[in-house]
């Protein structure tokens, strides 16, 4: 007997920086190697299918435009993950949340400087955006210190 | 990058380890280390801090108010050359210590002043020109090279990913000897561009502001970092490396030597080793 096992996971990004993802794992029996591209074919096919039509349920959202109980508007989903690395991306995260800056403005900075929102910034324009995060909240530091470790409150 | 030291004055740090030099490097700490071992040892090992020289003065100086007029242009505003001044008489003055002017400072500040004059005079970027970045520090983590995470800061990133680093000098340089001297430097800031972007620089310049009596400005094109050059740069990364587990801290005496701050240790310095 072989067992082909088949797993599907997808995550995507929501208003708010939040993002939520869903797998599904199938196992199926063959009773022939031969099958194994076929019955992959449409393992892939059914989970997707699956996959795809639950995660639009986004559930609980803190800012409070979520849909718990599947019915209501679905807001638009963003493209996956975080183009920047993931220090760049908790620092621009600690340094909206700490000095409670609007995550609209910051994403309309963005798209001023470099023509696309936050999620989408390279590593070298989300290094530009946290340098101009940082003026504005009175963190900037000097040239030789750029590299120090975070401060407790600070960078 | 204009000469930025990563000792300011002040009482001497905890020594470095090794072990914690070898986790990042950056151009600076690579050419500290081609130049002088010992010089490296007494500079980011030991951390021996010295008074802020003039020159270094007039460099950070000339940097900060280029680095405003780059950030200008990147948030779209006027270029207003009374803001630039106001920049460049504050950060004149923040000078974080005592700096033997030798009874030059009035000239040195002149001097300085009027080289950014010029270069806002004769610089080949158009005033509309956005740039792409603007002092961004930004990092290459080389782990699948066995070498340390190369960190460092891009002075202007030009439309179209050109990068440039700003010097002032003395005298008018040679192109090709000025490409050869800073060629660790480029070669790092392409590293890292190309780890930040996905996508490899267009080209590199430097942007040389020579302070003399008539201030000149002198643009110093490159071409994009060849294999052979980023071979090359890796290879010193690698020395690097193991010369710091080796503690291999030897001093290399020459022309270098006129202008280290750090002659008197040097001549006293036993080989650091007591077997």
């Amino acid at each position: 007997m072989i067992t082909l096992e088949a797993n599907y996971s997808k995550k995507i990004g929501l208003p708010g920086y939040s993002s939520h993802q869903f797998s599904v794992t199938l196992k199926s029996e063959l009773a022939d190697i031969t099958q194994a591209q076929a019955e992959s074919a449409r393992l892939y096919a059914v989970l997707q299918s699956s996959v795809d039509h639950n995660i639009q349920q986004v559930g609980f959202l803190p800012n409070g435009n979520g849909n718990g109980n599947g019915h209501g508007h679905i807001p638009p989903v963003e493209t996956d993950a975080w183009k920047c690395s993931d220090k760049q991306r908790d620092l621009i995260l600690k340094i909206t949340d700490e000095h409670k800056l609007d995550k609209a403005k910051v994403e309309q900075l963005a798209q001023d400087r470099f023509g696309k929102g936050v999620k989408s910034l390279n590593k070298l324009e989300a290094s530009g955006l946290i340098e101009e995060l940082l003026e504005q909240t009175g963190q900037s530091k000097p040239r030789n210190q750029r590299f120090s470790p975070p401060k407790a409150g600070g960078r | 990058m204009i000469a930025i030291i990563e000792n300011g004055v002040g009482p001497v740090a905890e020594p470095a380890p090794p072990e914690k030099l070898k986790r990042t490097v950056s151009a600076s700490r690579l050419n500290c280390w081609l130049q002088c071992r010992l010089k490296f040892y007494f500079r980011y090992v030991l951390k021996l801090t010295k008074p802020k020289t003039a020159a270094l003065h007039y460099g950070s100086v000339v940097h900060l108010v280029l680095q405003q007029w780059n950030l200008t242009r990147w948030r779209r505003q006027p270029f207003e050359i009374a803001k630039l001044k106001q920049v460049f008489d504050t950060g004149w003055l923040d000078q974080g210590g005592a700096i033997d002017w030798d009874g030059e400072e009035p000239d040195q500040k002149i001097s300085a002043w009027n080289v950014l004059e010029r270069y806002f005079t004769d610089t080949p970027i158009k005033a509309g020109e956005l740039p792409e970045a603007v002092e961004v520090p930004v990092e290459a983590d080389l782990s699948s090279h066995g070498l340390p995470v190369l960190i460092g800061v891009l002075d202007l990133v030009r439309a179209g990913g050109r990068i440039v680093d700003f010097k002032t000098a003395a005298k008018t340089p040679d192109a090709d000897m000025a490409l050869h001297q800073n060629g660790v430097q480029l070669d790092c800031y392409s590293v890292l561009y190309r780890e930040a972007t996905g996508k490899r620089e267009s080209g590199r310049e430097l942007h040389h502001l020579i302070k003399t009596k008539v201030p000149k400005v002198i643009i110093t094109p490159a071409e994009p970092m060849l294999e052979y050059q980023r071979n090359r740069l890796f290879r010193l990364m690698e020395d690097y490396r193991d010369g710091l587990d080796r503690g291999n801290f030897i001093p290399a005496p020459g022309f270098g030597c006129m202008g280290c701050e750090f002659m008197s240790e040097c001549k006293k310095f036993d080989g650091g080793r007591h077997e």
